[in-house]
Order: structure tokens, then sequence, then C-alpha cells
């Protein structure tokens, strides 16, 4: 399966698979929003038919309560039956570089819901994902989500090495006066479902 | 169309009016790039950055610098935007599209003996990419398979992890050389358990010998895990563990389904659920099985057992409403789909909010199938708002984030495709809607004579007062609100010709590709009496695909029609002369006819095209035996012998396309329930004959 960068053609394939996997849907707008606003940090896999059995469609928190930069999951699905190809961290790995290098991110966010124990396996142990809170009633059928985050310090090792030759030199990461976008998003309850193929 | 010089007035005023905002310039340069004048667009840029001072890790000004960079990509000064990324490399962010694009340029440049390295490490930054391997063969052009190899083995040590630097070799190697991969590849799949295994190497199967040294090299597992539990009697070390010979079994399942062989792939399948009862990637395959042997109502039994053991899973139980569509389930697929849909609303509706197109694609083909117009056509018209809606959409969004690099690459993008073409829903949305419009379009036809017109007539009246009361009160509320769809007034239109003419238009913008975009349109003008547009679908046709069997039935046609008509006018029949002269050198339809059959005489679908018109030409006796003897051939030497294809021809004969033939029609039934035992269609007693299964338009 070949991983790369979302491209705006991909996008109602992403909505597409989303709604074959996830029980968290969104319009195609949503889709734009994130395609246009941070076209960088959503990837796709695709099989060799340029079929899409896998994506992460990614933020940046826009108004961050702690001042601190930070990049956020909206959704992340493979397919059920592209499991086990590693395709959820692989995408994810990408996704957090992005917002390493093109945003500063320190660190990804995402909600997953409390029943998804193998969702939660994946964030916890692979991924490396700690729970931050618990949000009571996150879900539009009123479960509750474990707030959970990474910190990216790796990711920024890892792209000032490979770009020594260009390294930015940053002062304090201070808040940028960022206009608040119109928003029928902010409202939009995201998740994250990928479930690993329960061993057999 | 576009009014690009409006659009630069427009900037322009937005430019003097709030000169010191980044999108009011960003905005004005846009317009002249999108006029092609990138000196003016370029110049506008670069006064407008001269004034910045960027901080470091500004993403706008980043995006800024992409653009610039963009222009002078597109005004074809290719040395000068490599120059323009050295020098303000340090403020660019996107270090993923500067290196990207700096390879592209270099390599368009001829200097490729940098590029190497760049594609190197795009590799190692996401090893995944498979374009970046392709990127680095063309930099480096090795001359041996033994080179190009190499690439991959280095990537591999470094990245034991990645899958790409394995699985590609396996589409460039040969001998000896392939075989020793592919038994690695295998060998460390099976023993992991990987359900997909099969997915990434189907595309292999195109050179037939790799595709008999995959099944040999499995049966081979097979046989030895068996007895053995081992991949090859001479292994030495630990031994498997039982569930590698279930996913081996597992792969032969998917292997013998894709190459048809159903007896065989149920053979296997059945081996992995003996080894392990419960597993649902089982039930899912099996069920898969059963809908390509044309069992769906099987298949919807063991889709439904596969949901039933993981009810949590939406993707198992999208599979399962899906399946239930294909046997004509609606309400029970609707039903299932509401286990994940927001409580309160029906599923359908819920369904239709979210733009949940593959639902509605299926429902449609699913009334369509089942003769239901309206119901059908409602389900058409909903996709085709949620394009309209989703066209809006970006218009929207265009307007609202003038900023980027990037974002100007979506405009453009849209620009040029407003709807992808590559993009499978709308092809497929697209591909549904059409021969729905034309089934209905025939079914009236048929059945508007038979039916008493006053009948007819009342409904409309009523259905006319109805809407009339309905727009009456939504013009009370507010706003213009959508005309509700409602089945019984869709499927009785004033104008069905032109209905279908506003889901051709799409179709013949996005999917011009597609043969069947050019049949269709034949058939819609056709009804219509447009000699010159139906010549025009024809020659677009023939540019598609020459020897597609149902243009051939259109082109014959089509000659037959033009020399019945002795009165067209002078420069009408001129052209068409010239025109036709193309197509058929002169010829007449028998002979081009008979030339047909015989350069395509090894394709059952070209050879039932070819009986259809011979019987069509001359329908005596003689001929129709003729005719049935080609038709019905299964001989092995052919190709195409699938079901769907032998379903094709029990249809055409089913239909009258040979005049009455119940005696071979049978007998063809019961010659092709040998073949695919598991399918229905083929069943005798015939009780429920395919009378209603999909049709061609023709």
């Amino acid at each position: 399966m070949n991983i790369r960068c979302a491209r705006p053609e991909d996008l109602m394939n992403m909505q597409h698979c989303n709604l074959l996997c996830l029980p968290e849907n969104y319009q195609m707008k949503y889709y734009f929003y994130h395609g246009l606003s941070w076209p960088q940090l959503s990837y796709v896999a695709e099989d060799e038919d340029g079929k899409i059995v896998g994506y992460v469609l990614a933020k940046m928190e826009e108004d961050p309560e702690d001042q601190v930069p930070h990049g956020h999951i909206t959704s992340l699905a493979v397919k059920r039956s592209h499991r086990r190809l590693g395709l959820a961290q692989k995408l994810m790995d990408q996704a957090s570089r992005a917002m390493v290098e093109c945003f500063d991110a320190q660190y990804v966010s995402l909600h997953v819901r409390k029943s998804n124990r193998a969702a939660l396996h994946l964030y916890t142990n692979t991924l490396k994902f700690s729970i931050s809170e618990i949000e009571p009633k996150y879900y539009a059928d009123g479960e509750d989500a474990y707030a959970m985050r990474r910190v990216l310090k790796d990711f920024k090792d890892k792209s000032t090495k490979d770009t020594s030759s260009v390294k930015a030199i940053k002062d304090t990461p201070g808040k940028k006066d960022k206009s608040k976008k119109d928003g029928d998003t902010s409202k939009e309850k995201t998740d994250t479902t990928n479930k690993e193929t329960r061993e057999s | 169309m576009r009014d690009l010089e409006g659009y630069r007035e427009t900037r322009y005023q937005l430019l003097v009016l709030r000169p010191g905002q980044r999108a009011s310039w960003i905005g004005y340069a846009m317009s002249y790039h999108l006029m092609k004048d990138f000196d003016m667009a370029l110049s506008i840029l670069e006064e407008f950055r001269k004034t910045q001072m960027p901080k470091a890790g500004d993403y706008e000004h980043s995006e800024l610098l992409m653009y610039q960079n963009m222009v002078v990509r597109e005004a074809g000064m290719l040395e000068e935007a490599l120059h323009h990324l050295d020098r303000y490399e340090s403020q660019i962010v996107d270090k993923l599209s500067l290196q990207e694009i700096r390879a592209e340029l270099l390599m368009k440049l001829g200097r490729s003996e940098k590029v190497g390295d760049i594609y190197k490490d795009l590799i190692t930054r996401n090893p995944e990419n498979w374009a970046y391997y392709k990127g680095l063969e063309d930099a480096i052009k090795p001359g041996t398979e033994e080179e190009t190899l190499k690439l991959y083995t280095d990537v591999e040590e470094q990245y034991p992890r990645a899958s790409a630097p394995r699985r590609i070799p396996l589409s460039f190697t040969t001998g000896d050389n392939f075989k020793g991969l592919m038994d690695t590849y295998f060998r460390r799949a099976f023993h992991k358990g990987v359900p997909p295994l099969f997915v990434t190497v189907k595309k292999l199967y195109s050179d037939p010998w790799k595709q008999r040294t995959v099944e040999d090299l499995v049966l081979g597992y097979a046989e030895n895990l068996k007895t053995h539990e081992k991949f090859a009697l001479s292994d030495e070390g630990e031994l498997e563990s039982p569930t590698t010979l279930l996913w081996v079994y597992f792969f032969l399942a998917c292997h013998y389904d894709f190459l048809g062989d159903t007896i065989k792939s149920v053979e296997y399948i059945d081996l992995a659920l003996k080894h392990t009862p419960l597993l649902i990637e089982l039930y899912v395959l099996k069920a898969k099985i059963f809908k390509h042997a044309g069992d769906i109502e099987e298949a919807v039994r063991l889709m439904d057992e596969a949901q039933s053991l993981d009810t949590a899973d939406r993707y198992i139980n999208s599979k399962c409403a899906k399946y239930m569509l294909r046997g004509n389930l609606i309400a029970e697929s609707a039903e299932m789909c509401s286990k994940f849909t927001r409580e309160g609303v029906s599923a359908v509706d819920n369904l239709n909010e979210m733009q949940c197109m593959w639902f509605q694609i299926e429902s449609a083909a699913a009334y369509q199938r089942m003769g239901k117009w309206g119901d059908a056509l409602k389900k058409c018209h909903e996709i085709d708002r949620h394009f309209t809606e989703i066209i809006e959409d970006q218009m929207y969004y265009n307007t609202k984030f003038a900023k980027a690099a990037k974002i100007v690459e979506i405009y453009l993008h849209l620009h040029d495709h407003p709807l992808s073409d590559s993009d499978l829903d709308s092809a497929l949305d697209a591909e549904n809607l059409s021969p729905s419009e034309l089934r209905k379009l025939k079914n009236k036809q048929r059945k508007a004579k038979k039916r008493a017109q006053a009948e007819a007539q009342q409904k409309a009246e009523q259905d006319k007062k109805e809407t009339h009361n309905k727009k009456a009160q939504d013009g009370e509320l507010d706003g213009p609100k959508e005309e509700e769809l409602v089945p019984d007034k869709l499927s009785r239109p004033d104008d069905p010709l032109e209905q279908s003419l506003k889901f051709l238009k799409p179709l013949q913008m996005h999917a011009a590709h597609r043969i069947h975009t050019h049949i269709v349109a034949y058939e819609i003008y056709s009804r219509k009496g447009k000699i010159l547009l139906m010549l025009q679908s024809l020659k677009r046709g023939c540019q598609v695909e020459r020897n597609n069997p149902q243009l051939h039935v259109c082109l014959l046609r089509f000659l037959l029609l033009i020399k019945q008509k002795t009165d067209l006018p002078e420069p009408v029949s001129k052209l068409l002369q010239r025109e036709m002269e193309k197509f058929y050198n002169h010829k007449d339809p028998l002979t081009l006819n008979t030339e047909y059959l015989e350069q395509n005489n090894n394709s059952i679908l070209h050879r039932l095209a070819g009986a259809r018109m011979m019987y069509e030409l001359s329908p005596t006796p003689e001929k129709q035996e003729e005719a049935l003897k080609i038709a019905t051939s299964l001989s092995p030497k052919l190709q195409g012998i699938i079901l769907n294809n032998c379903i094709e021809v029990l249809e055409a004969m089913c239909r009258g396309d040979f005049g009455k033939c119940e005696t071979t029609a049978q007998k063809y039934q019961a010659d092709c329930h040998k073949l695919f035992p598991y399918s229905p269609s083929f069943i005798i007693p015939a009780s429920n004959q395919p009378d209603q299964v999909n049709g061609n338009a023709s």
C-alpha cells in the first residue's frame, strides 16, 4: 500500500472510507476545510488501483487553550480488509512529522471512545499516546471519550537532524493572532477509531 | 465559464481598498495567474514578498513562497524556479513539498546526478511512498535487474519494517530472483498472519508465469504445513504455529476466487473455517465468494453471520448492508445501517444528510432492478444534489481562504476538474444514472400506450396540485426550499429525454474515457432523432474502444438508419458521408458484421453482439440457428466465459434478440449450470428467469 500526502481529489474518497468504517461522519465541506487550511497534514493509504484503504484527517488546534501549538487528529480509519499492514501507524507518523515541521506542533491530541479497546490499545501501545483526561458524554450517543496526547519531541529531533543544513531558529512559540475562522466546524465531534483485527 | 477579467477587476478594487492585507495581494496576483499572465502575477507577488519580514517558522509566508514558486514553474522558468527554492529554503517550512519539487525540477533540467540523493532522503522520510522509488530509479537508471534490486535491498536493510522495498521488486524481478523474493515475502506474511496478503500481490497476476509460480509456492506451503508444520520439508528450526496454515488456506481461497474457480475457492475457505470456526474474516471472504458466484442470497446470509460476530464494527455492518441491497433487500439494509446512524432520525435520511453515496448508489440500482423507477430516480437525484452541494462548498471555500500555495493548487484543480473524474463514486453514480433513465424511458414507451392515459393524466394533475400546495407552504416559511423528491412524480416525467440529458452532460465531461458514456449518449440521441449527435457519440465511442460489442451494435444500426433516410438536407448528408466513410469504409452492414465476427471470433461478448446483428439483419430460421450457435458456444478456447457474460447471453435470448428460441435457451442454461453451479441464474426450472436483471441499453 502506497502512503502519501492527501490531495484535493482524495478528499471525497476519504469521506467514502470514513462512512464505511466509522460512526462519526462529516459532510464534504469539513474535509475541504481540512484540505484547504492544513494541506500538509492529512495522509492516505492507497492500493495499487489507487483506491483509498485508509486515511488520517488531521488539523492544528485553532485556539489552543494552553497556548501551545499542537495538532489534532480529526479522524483515522483503515478498512478492516486492510488491517495488520501497520497502515495506521505509518499514516500517523507522517501526519505527526508534518505537524512539527510546518506548524511547530509540540504534541498531537485525539479523542477515542472509552469502549473502543482495540483503538485504545493501538494509541497507547503502538503510538505512545497517553490519556490526558476524560470528556464525559463527548459523543452524540452519550458515550465518554478519552482525550489522548502524544508529545512530538522525537519528530522534532528527527526533522532538525534530517534538515540540519537549514536549521530554523525558533524564538518563543508566541501566539499568532489568528482570526477566528468561520466555523460550523467547532461543533463537529471528532473521532478516531481504528481497530486492529483481534488476534485469532 | 468564469469571468476572469471581472475577477481581476474585483481583486484590484479589493487591493485598493485593503492594501494592508495579505489576501488582497495574493488574490490580485492570482487573477493574473488564472489568466496566464505569469509576468504580472509574479511581479505582484514579488512586490508583496519584499514587504514581508518573516519570523522563523512562518507558515503563511512559507506558503506564499511556495505559491510564488508554482507560478514561476508554470511560466516555464525552471532554472529560476530551482534558484528560487535554493534561495528561500530556510524560510520554507514545507520541507516535503520543497524536496519533491526540487527533485522534479532537477530531472526536467536534465541534472539527474543530484536527484538520486533527494529521493533517498524522501524515502528516509517516508519509505512507503512508491513514487519516491520510481523517482529514484528514473534518476539512477540502473542497468540490470540486479542493480535495480540493490536499490531496494539497501532501503530494506535500513528500514526492515517498510513494506514497499519488499513488495515493489516483486513487480520487476523475473525467474529465480522473483521466486526467491516471493518465497521470503510470503513466509514472513503467513507467519505473521496478514489477512490482506492477497490484495498486496494480486497485481502480479497480470503475468501468467508469476501467477502460476505463486500458486505453486502456496500450494506447497499448504501441503508441508499440513503434514509437517513447515513451509518446506528442508526447513530447520521452530515449527510453524497452526494459524500459519489458516492464513495459507485463506490466501488460496482468495486466489481461486480471483481466478473464478468457485469450487476450489469454497473448498479452501471451508478448510479455513473448519480450522478456526469463528474468525470474521473467513465469513466475509466466503460471502464474497458466493457473491461472485452469483448466489447473492447465500452471500447475504454469510455476511449477516460475520456482522453478528462483531456488531461494533461499522465496516462489516456496511458490507452487510451493501450485500442486502445487492439482493434487493432494501428495508433490511436500512435497518442494518441504522445501528450506526443517529438515533431519532431514519437511517435513510441520516445517510442522505451525511452524503453517504455508496448507500444511495446501491439503493438506486436495487430499485432499478425491481422496476421501481420512481424510487430509483429519487436516489439518483439525491446523489445529484450532493454533487451540486459539494461544488457549491468548493466555491465557498475558494472565496473564503484565498491565501496560499496549496489552495491555489486546489483552486486550479477544481477549475480543471470540477468533479474529479478519477473519483469512483462520481463514475459509479453517473453510470447508474443514465441506464436507469433509459430503462425508465423504455419502460414508459412500452407501457404508456397500454396504460390508460386518462389515469396517468389524472395522476399527473394530482401531483401537480400537491406540489403546488407544497410550494405555497414553503413560500410562506422562508427562502426557496429544495423541491421534495416524490418517487411517483419522478417516474412520470413530462420530458424523460431532457431529464436524461441533464445527467448525460456531466458524464460526457468527466467520464469521456468510458465507452459506456458514449453508448448511453447514442441511445438518448437516437430516441431524440438527433442524427449528428448520434454520429458524434459514435465517433467518441470509437476513440475509446473501437471494438466494443455494444458499440458495434450501435454502429450497424446507425448505418441502417442512415440508409433509410433519403430526405436529409444536403450539408448534413455530405457531412455524414464524409464521416461515415471513416467508420464503414463503404462496406455494407452484412460485410461489416461478418468481418467483425471473424476478427473477434474468440470472445463471447463480441460473438454475442455479432450474432445479434446477424439475426437482426436477416431474421430467417437459418440465420437464427447460425447466430444462436455463435452466441451460445461455451468452448473452453473462448475468452470471457465468466458468470456475468453468460448471464448476458441468456438474457439476450430471453429478451427475444434471436426471436423465439426457448429450447436453445434452456439447453444453454443447463450448460451454464454445470459451469456455474452456485448461480441461481442457471437453475432449471427457471421460475425466476432473469428478465428483471439489468439489461443493456441497446
